[in-house]
């Protein structure tokens, strides 16, 4: 099979296929779960092919002529193929663990539908290299992240769900206001024609505000805590493997790798992710529902890539991009063991529960590693992200941005240990053990390879700084 | 394959870890611990033999490499780690038999002899502080193998190193920035400027290790919450070593100062406050652990003022007590650990006539607590008498000060806590007592008859292991004469001599005004006017940092939260639906169906079309 039959494939067989899950469900339930597990598990290869593709240090592009100005362009490079592995693997273990997870909610294959096609949707957007189809995907991801977060279509959820495609869509309308003001100095919407250009501060702006929304930045940020009411094998993959990892790929893609951006916004991005980070690290210190602590701590970790991004050196986009895989991993990891826990006791809000690592000793300690890994301690993989960035940011002589960011990793350790220690130590408050051994496995594997990114770091190390190098080309 | 032996002390404990998850039965759990931690043992002496090797395999790339190198220093500490490990294992076997969890223990014991042992052979800082970092976590695993408690100080221990480790990083970022280089034995800067900010940032996270204030606060409630096992395998030994010998790294090769810079003086006096207070906590310390560790804090502040001094006595003086002190510090503890595992309890009040049921326990105690207080003729009396002199050359006479008034309180202490429990009237609060059996006593032989030959004989561990610490420094080297140390007649040694004169009178007045109980002699000091005020803000944590921090971070969120978090949040609830809300109802209004109204607005909106597209024409005009 050829590359872009490959990448073609990545990206239509989640979209087209998820299509065909409701006509599945009408076999049988199993049908469409067999269905379902498929359409991710391919998607979650086929990148994988990919990567030796990655490796060799060129980009390949692949075009498809339309009409004029809005040719369907494919970028195929190390950024978009370390993206799509790490994007569609941890969507392929979250749609394993839903298999346990939703087992008895209604509205089953709509869930599905819905998943498959998000993942699908990730991939266009990863692979697009013109604005206008990189705009569809987009809109595509927040049609089916609208219906996750309202699936249980109460009150709350509905308004919440709003809340959450209200802002997005702002700020994608936003976005698209910018890539035609880029379209008007340029006259294409081509990205790969257009490296190294200069673009104005207010396209910047725009284009920023949509990425900013999507990938929840302060301000833009509040929709991401309310979308806790979605159930949470969506939340997490809201927060680990797509959604917000959305807007942080498009920085890279159009910020890092086509755009040079303005001397303003060189000195001011820095000040805004730190400032993102640590006001949400506050908020997840003050919060007592448990997924709305970790959203925030999601928030939070992205102003680590924004921050290693924006640096524009090797060492912050390496970080940046290891940053992207290991925070996907534990947080999903995060996320799937408190969605355990909400499984089985029904409950989020912290001072209800309490020394559960006795009836629960798996998930707490699953839980432990993944915290661990987003704090940035070793031998855990979020040590490595988190150093680069760090290193990144001081190379780039941010010093006090720097300063900002460690403060907030003890923040982080602060208000994850203050959940682990409500959850799962102290007195036992309710007596539940684990059940479903999908959704166990799934939190064991990610807390494994949480460990073993740390341990083996070296491998995906050399995939994010082949990318690194490919996006910096035209970085003076 | 060919496994290169500079990996070895770090694969070992790995194996061993791992192996011993698979064991069933506890005695076997028992026979691999020690047999594993002989092993890494004696690959750590083969390796102390050579002295010299170096590996360097690629890993992250950016100057990142996997870099491990063995020379004269890092060879001994290393040594001694793994001597510390075995003593510790070999008494664990019996006082952690009771434990639920001996194979969690033992899995952690391993994990943190492979961190340590990685930390030691480190030469690229990001190698380093991998290792250096796994330690927060098997630390932080021990400490909850103690009581149900032991978790709340599992996680001030976290957050206190933790934060430690995070300077630590910074500092190494920003030398990495300024040197361009990550090798650490290839850096070597004048510690001013920027590269003065990387070395105190450096010196945090080292000191933290060790203990040193504010970052202490731990170490006296893990005595309590943890099992003293776990005391005398971190706090008291491997944590002090590492700590210190980054210190000295630091110190001596990666940077340089000259005696009284500025980078000297703030070494100085973090030593020195850090040896008054906590000694004056440590004085009215009721439970014996407890005062063992506030002990362990104090004395870091002698290696702190060793090395900040910046002269070659004060330096190896430091090096060479961070040794004496992981001797007989975990003698001590293993001695509290020993009277625990007999009496059930640690509690001085509870104590008293040990020494007849358990004379080989009294014995070390004694051995060690003699050392630690700096009695001749054993291995403190040394280097502390080194760290005085070197602290009297900087002729900043102060610290010189603090540091006796340190070994007069230190003493005072000991007298008290021996008084207490070994000697004295018998209690009659336990039940019968006997000596514990051999694993339990060895180690603590072992201890003391270090103690007693590294006092006799200092030139010999001086040579051995401290020495090799300035091999890069000739001229040092040239300027330094032990004569001092054999003769007793010179001023400093008699002033220090004095001390302990007046530690023995402050015991003794106390003891008489407590009506002859021992455990209440410092009770005296504990109640002088002014002190005693401040004795209460201690023990309500007023000084903690650990407890003031917390709450400073718990406010500082709360305020983020409400003036900024909040706000926003308000916005998109309440100000964009109510804004939307009040725009839908008047346009609800203006839509009343009549046509008269609906014919108004086609009229003005035709109108201003005309006007602009007439002032449009009229600009084309």
């Amino acid at each position: 099979m050829s590359i872009s039959k490959i990448t073609l494939l990545t990206i239509f067989i989640p979209i087209i296929g998820s299509l065909f899950i409701p006509l599945a469900g009408l076999i049988s339930k199993r049908t469409r779960s067999v269905w379902a597990v498929l359409l991710a598990g391919t998607t979650a290869l086929l990148p994988i092919l990919l990567i030796p593709q990655a490796f060799s240090g060129t980009e390949l592009i692949i075009r498809k002529a339309l009409f004029p100005g809005f040719d369907f362009i494919l970028v195929i490079d190390a950024l978009s193929i370390f993206m799509s592995v790490v994007s569609s693997f941890i969507g392929l273990l979250i749609v394993i663990y839903s298999l346990g997870y939703i087992k008895d909610d209604a509205n089953q294959n709509e869930y599905y539908l819905m998943v498959v096609m998000f993942i699908g949707s990730m991939m266009g957007i990863v692979y697009s290299a013109n604005l206008v189809f990189l705009y569809l995907f987009w809109e595509i991801s927040a049609i089916c992240c609208w219906r996750l977060i309202g699936f249980y279509r109460g009150k709350q959820q509905v308004i919440k769900a709003d809340k959450a495609f209200l802002v997005t869509f702002f700020g994608a309308a936003l976005m698209l206001l910018g890539f035609i003001a880029i379209y008007n100095q340029t006259g294409t919407f081509d990205l790969t024609q257009m490296r190294g250009l200069a673009v104005s501060s207010t396209a910047v702006l725009l284009i920023l505000l949509g990425m900013l929304s999507k990938s929840a930045t302060v301000p833009l940020h509040t929709w991401l805590p309310d979308a806790g009411v979605a159930p949470t094998p969506v939340t997490a993959i809201l927060h680990a493997a797509v959604l917000v990892k959305i807007g942080v790929y498009a920085f890279a893609r159009i910020f890092c790798y086509t755009f040079q951006l303005p001397d303003f916004w060189l000195q001011t991005l820095p000040i805004l992710a730190v400032v993102s980070s640590l006001v949400a690290a506050a908020a997840a210190t003050v919060e007592h529902d448990m997924k709305r602590i970790l959203a925030y701590s999601t928030v939070s970790q992205i102003g680590y890539i924004f921050l290693g991004f924006s640096m524009l050196n090797p060492l912050g986009v390496t970080g940046g991009l290891l940053f992207i895989l290991m925070h996907g991993l534990s947080k999903a990891g995060l996320f799937l063991c408190a969605g355990v826990v909400e499984h089985n006791t029904h409950k989020r809000d912290i001072r209800e529960l309490g020394g559960l690592i006795i009836t629960m000793p798996i998930t707490a300690i699953t839980f432990l590693v993944c915290a661990l890994s987003v704090i940035g301690i070793p031998p855990l993989g979020g040590f490595f992200s988190k150093f680069m960035v760090i290193a990144g940011t001081v190379h780039g002589g941010h010093y006090v941005a720097a300063s900002l960011a460690l403060f907030t990793a003890l923040l982080t350790a602060f208000y994850l240990f203050r959940l682990f220690n409500a959850v799962f130590l102290g007195e036992l408050k309710v007596s539940i053990v684990e059940k479903t051994p999908a959704m166990l496995f799934v939190i064991i594997t990610l807390a494994v390879l949480s460990l073993l990114a740390g341990i083996f770091v070296s491998y995906p190390a050399r995939f994010a700084d082949v990318a690194a190098l490919e996006i910096l080309r035209y970085v003076k | 394959m060919n496994i290169d032996i500079l990996l070895f002390p770090i694969l070992l404990p790995l194996i061993f870890a791992v192996m011993g998850l698979f064991l069933k039965s506890k005695k076997l759990i028992n026979y691999w611990a020690v047999l594993g931690s002989a092993a890494v043992l004696y690959c750590a002496y083969v390796l102390f033999g050579i002295k010299q090797a170096s590996l360097v395999l690629p890993w992250l790339g950016h100057g990142i490499d996997f870099d491990l190198k063995l020379y004269g220093f890092n060879a001994a500490i290393l040594l001694w780690v793994n001597i510390f490990t075995f003593l510790v294992v070999l008494y664990s076997t019996i006082k952690m038999e009771t434990s639920t969890r001996i194979k969690e223990y033992y899995l952690y014991v391993f994990l943190t002899v492979m961190f340590a042992n990685g930390s030691v052979l480190a030469d690229n800082f990001v190698l380093f502080l991998f290792f250096w970092g796994g330690l927060l976590i098997t630390l932080y695993m021990l400490i909850m193998l103690g009581n149900l408690n032991s978790y709340k100080t599992a996680l001030k221990s976290l957050i206190l190193l933790g934060l430690c480790d995070f300077c630590l990083l910074l500092g190494v970022v920003l030398l990495w920035k300024i040197s361009g280089s990550l090798k650490i034995s290839a850096i070597s800067l004048e510690a001013q400027g920027l590269a003065m900010i990387s070395f105190l940032l450096i010196m945090i996270g080292a000191i933290g290790k060790a203990g040193a204030m504010p970052f202490h606060n731990w170490i006296p409630d893990a005595a309590i919450d943890a099992p003293v096992t776990v005391m005398a395998f971190l706090p008291a030994s491997l944590e002090k070593l590492l700590g210190i010998y980054l210190l000295t790294r630091i110190s001596l090769d990666v940077f340089h100062f000259q005696m009284n810079s500025p980078v000297s003086i703030v070494l100085m006096t973090v030593g020195a406050i850090t040896i008054v207070f906590a000694v004056m906590m440590a004085l009215i310390q009721k439970d014996f652990k407890r005062l063992l560790s506030y002990h362990a804090v104090s004395q870091v502040g002698y290696m702190i003022l060793g090395i900040g001094t910046g002269t070659p006595l004060g330096i190896v003086g430091g090096i060479f007590h961070m040794l004496n002190h992981a001797i007989y510090k975990t003698g001590l503890f293993l001695s509290s650990g020993s009277v625990e595992l007999a009496a059930g309890t640690t509690e001085m009040k509870k104590l008293g006539g040990l020494m007849k049921s358990m004379p080989v326990t009294g014995l070390c105690f004694s051995v060690c607590a003699l050392s630690i207080s700096g009695v001749w003729p054993f291995n403190g009396f040394v280097s502390k008498e080194m760290i005085f002199h070197g602290s009297y050359e900087t002729g900043y006479l102060i610290f010189t000060i603090a540091a006796w008034v340190g070994a007069i309180f230190t003493f005072a202490s000991f007298l008290k806590a021996g008084h207490s429990i070994f000697f004295g009237a018998k209690s009659t609060e336990i039940p019968e007592v006997k000596e514990n059996s051999w694993p339990v006593l060895v180690p603590m032989i072992i201890l003391s008859a270090f103690c007693i030959l590294f006092g006799v004989y200092s030139i010999l561990p001086l040579k051995l292991f401290i020495l090799p610490a300035l091999s890069g420094h000739p001229e040092v080297l040239a300027e330094l004469t032990f004569t001092h140390n054999l003769s007793l007649l010179n001023p400093i040694a008699l002033i220090s001599m004095g001390c302990l004169v007046i530690a023995f009178g402050l015991h003794y007045l106390g003891v008489k005004k407590g009506q002859g109980k021992a455990y209440l002699a410092s009770e005296p000091v504990h109640n002088l006017p002014i002190i005693k005020t401040i004795y209460n803000l201690a023990e309500n944590r007023v000084f903690d940092f650990y407890e003031q921090g917390v709450k400073l971070i718990k406010l500082l969120s709360k305020v983020i939260y409400y003036t900024v978090d909040r706000p926003i949040d308000f916005v998109y609830e309440r100000v964009v639906t109510v804004t939307g809300r009040i725009v839908i109802f008047i346009l609800r209004v203006l839509h009343n169906g009549r046509f008269a109204n609906y014919l108004s607005w086609s009229l003005a909106g035709l109108m201003a079309l005309g006007y602009v597209m007439g002032t449009l024409i009229k600009k084309a005009g």
